[in-house]
C-alpha cells in the first residue's frame, strides 16, 4: 500500500499543485491582459526554485543567478504566447531547463565549482549529517564540506539529461510525468534515466552510505 | 555518530536541497532581475528575431524538408525532360561547313583551296527527325556551342533549356570523341597545309637572300680592305645609297636654303 502511494505520488502530479497552476494561470492571464507588476509575484513565487535547479544543474550560483534570470525574461517576453494548456511552473521550468542545457553544452570544458553552504536547520539534513559523523564544531563542519564538495563532484559526473531527471525528481520532487513534461519525453526514459543515475551516484558516494 | 539510521543516496541527495543561498544573494537578484525586465520592456526588438522565431519551428524538420525537396526537384526535372523528344544533332568542327547532299568524302571539292568536309550527323529520334534532318544546315562558324542551338532551333523539337544544355554538351562531346577518333594523332597537321597555304598570299622577305654569315664578315673586313673592297649585295647598295644622299645634299647645301623632305 505504502510503495503503491509512493509509485502514485511519484506518477501524477498532487492535487496541490492543480490548485497552485490555477492560481498561477489567473496570474497569467492578468500579466497577459497589460498588468506587468502582476509578473512580479510570479517571480517571488518561483525564483528559489529555479534557482535551486538551475543550482544543482551547474554548482555554480552566479551561472544560477543569470541563467534563473534570463530564464524569467524569456517567460515575461512570451507570457503572451502561453495558452494555457500545461501549467505555468512546467512551462517556467521548460524554459529554465532548456537554458540550463543549453548553456551546459556550450561551457562543456569549462565546469567549477562555486557552492552555497548547507544550512542545518533542516531536520531532516541534521539527521542525516548525524547519522555520517559524530564530530562537532570545526570538524562537523569540515566534514560536512567535504560531503557536499563529494556531492557535487558525484552530480557532475553525470551526464546533463541524467543530472537534470535526478535535480527535478530527488530535490525539487517533480513527479515522473511533470519531468516527462518539462524535458519534453516519455515517463519511461525519465524512469530509467532515474534509476542509471542513481546507480551512478551509489557507486560514486559508496564511502559515505555505511552497510 | 547515529549507527541505527540507514542512509541512503536518496538522503545523501536530500542534503542539496539544504543548500540555499543567503538573504543578501535575493536582494541582488531582484534588482538585477528588475533591471533586465525594463531593458527588455525598452528595449525593441529588430524585425529579423520574429523571423528567426517563425523559421524556429521549420528547423527541427530541416532533415526530412530538404529530402522532401531533393526528391520534388528530382521529379520535376525527371518528369520535365521525360515529356519532350531531346534531338541531339552532332556537328564536327569546320572552317567553313556546307552540307550539300552531293557532298561526300569520297567526291573531292571542286576548289582546291576550300576545305569541305561532310556534315556527320547524329539524330537520337524518330524517322521524321532523320526525313527532317536532310535539309542543308549551314553554319558559319567552327563553334559547336553555336551550331548545334541553331540546328536545334531549326528543328524546334525541343523548347526545354535543359534539354538544348544536354544536347549542346552531348553534340560536343560526340563530335570531339569523332574527331580523335578519325583523325590521325601525328602528321594531321601536315595534311592540311598545302590546301591551306595557298590561300594566304606570299610575303615577300627582303632578308630572306642576305646570308648573315658572310654579311658580319663583309663588313668587319670593310675599314681593312677599303670602301672599293665591299662584295656583299646588300651592302653595296647600302654604299651607293648613301654616296648619292650625301651629292644630293652638296647640292642643296650649296644654296642659302635648305629643302628637306619627309616621305612617309
Amino acid at each position: 500500500m505504502n510503495a503503491a502511494k509512493t509509485l502514485e505520488k511519484a506518477l501524477v502530479a498532487s492535487p496541490e499543485r492543480k490548485l497552485e497552476a490555477d492560481a498561477d494561470l489567473a496570474v497569467v492571464r492578468q500579466v497577459q491582459a497589460g498588468d506587468v507588476q502582476a509578473f512580479d509575484r510570479l517571480i517571488g513565487k518561483y525564483r528559489e526554485r529555479v534557482v535551486g535547479i538551475i543550482y544543482n544543474m551547474t554548482s555554480n550560483r552566479e551561472d544560477a543567478a543569470d541563467l534563473a534570470q534570463d530564464a524569467f525574461i524569456k517567460a515575461f517576453q512570451s507570457i503572451h504566447r502561453f495558452q494555457g494548456q500545461a501549467s505555468f511552473f512546467t512551462w517556467l521550468y521548460r524554459i529554465a531547463v532548456n537554458s540550463t542545457l543549453s548553456h551546459l553544452r556550450k561551457n562543456r570544458l569549462r565546469s567549477f565549482f562555486s557552492l552555497e553552504s548547507i544550512r542545518e536547520e533542516d531536520a531532516v539534513s541534521r539527521e542525516v549529517i548525524d547519522a555520517l559523523t559524530d564530530k562537532s564544531g570545526a570538524g562537523r563542519d569540515t566534514f560536512v564540506r567535504e560531503l557536499q564538495e563529494k556531492l557535487n563532484d558525484a552530480m557532475q559526473k553525470l551526464s546533463i539529461n541524467h543530472r537534470t531527471v535526478v535535480t527535478l525528481f530527488e530535490i525539487d520532487g517533480l513527479s515522473h510525468q511533470e519531468i516527462a513534461d518539462v524535458m519534453e519525453c516519455s515517463v519511461g526514459t525519465v524512469r530509467s534515466r532515474l534509476h542509471y543515475a542513481k546507480q551512478l551516484l551509489q557507486a560514486e558516494l559508496q564511502p559515505y552510505l555505511p552497510k | 555518530m547515529n549507527q541505527d539510521r540507514k542512509i541512503t543516496v536518496e538522503d545523501l541527495l536530500r542534503l542539496k536541497r539544504a543548500e540555499r543561498p543567503p538573504a543578501e544573494f535575493w536582494a541582488k537578484f531582484d534588482a538585477e532581475i528588475r533591471a533586465k525586465q525594463l531593458s527588455a520592456i525598452v528595449s525593441r526588438r529588430p524585425w529579423w528575431v520574429g523571423l528567426i522565431r517563425g523559421f524556429s519551428g521549420v528547423r527541427r524538420m530541416q532533415l526530412p524538408l530538404g529530402a522532401a525537396a531533393a526528391v520534388a526537384l528530382t521529379w520535376a526535372g525527371l518528369h520535365y525532360a521525360g515529356s519532350r523528344p531531346v534531338t541531339v544533332q552532332v556537328l564536327p568542327a569546320a572552317v567553313t561547313v556546307t552540307r550539300a547532299p552531293e557532298a561526300t568524302a569520297a567526291v573531292p571539292a571542286p576548289q582546291p583551296v576550300k576545305l569541305s568536309i561532310a556534315v556527320h550527323e547524329v539524330v537520337e529520334s524518330s524517322p521524321r527527325d532523320l526525313a527532317a534532318a536532310e535539309k542543308p544546315v549551314v553554319a558559319a562558324t567552327s563553334s559547336h556551342l553555336v551550331q548545334a542551338p541553331a540546328a536545334l532551333s531549326a528543328e524546334a523539337t525541343s523548347a526545354s533549356p535543359f534539354a538544348d544544355g544536354i544536347a549542346v554538351t552531348l553534340a560536343d562531346y560526340r563530335s570531339m570523341t569523332v574527331d580523335v577518333a578519325r583523325t590521325p594523332t601525328f602528321g594531321s597537321d601536315r595534311e592540311f597545309e598545302p590546301s591551306i597555304a595557298p590561300s594566304h598570299p606570299q610575303v615577300s622577305d627582303p632578308l630572306a637572300h642576305v646570308d648573315p654569315a658572310e654579311e658580319r664578315r663583309e663588313r668587319l673586313l670593310a675599314p681593312a680592305l677599303g670602301p672599293r673592297q665591299i662584295t656583299g649585295d646588300w651592302m653595296k647598295q647600302r654604299a651607293s645609297t648613301e654616296v648619292r644622299m650625301y651629292e644630293s645634299m652638296d647640292d642643296h647645301t650649296s644654296s642659302d636654303r635648305s629643302l628637306v623632305g619627309f616621305r612617309f
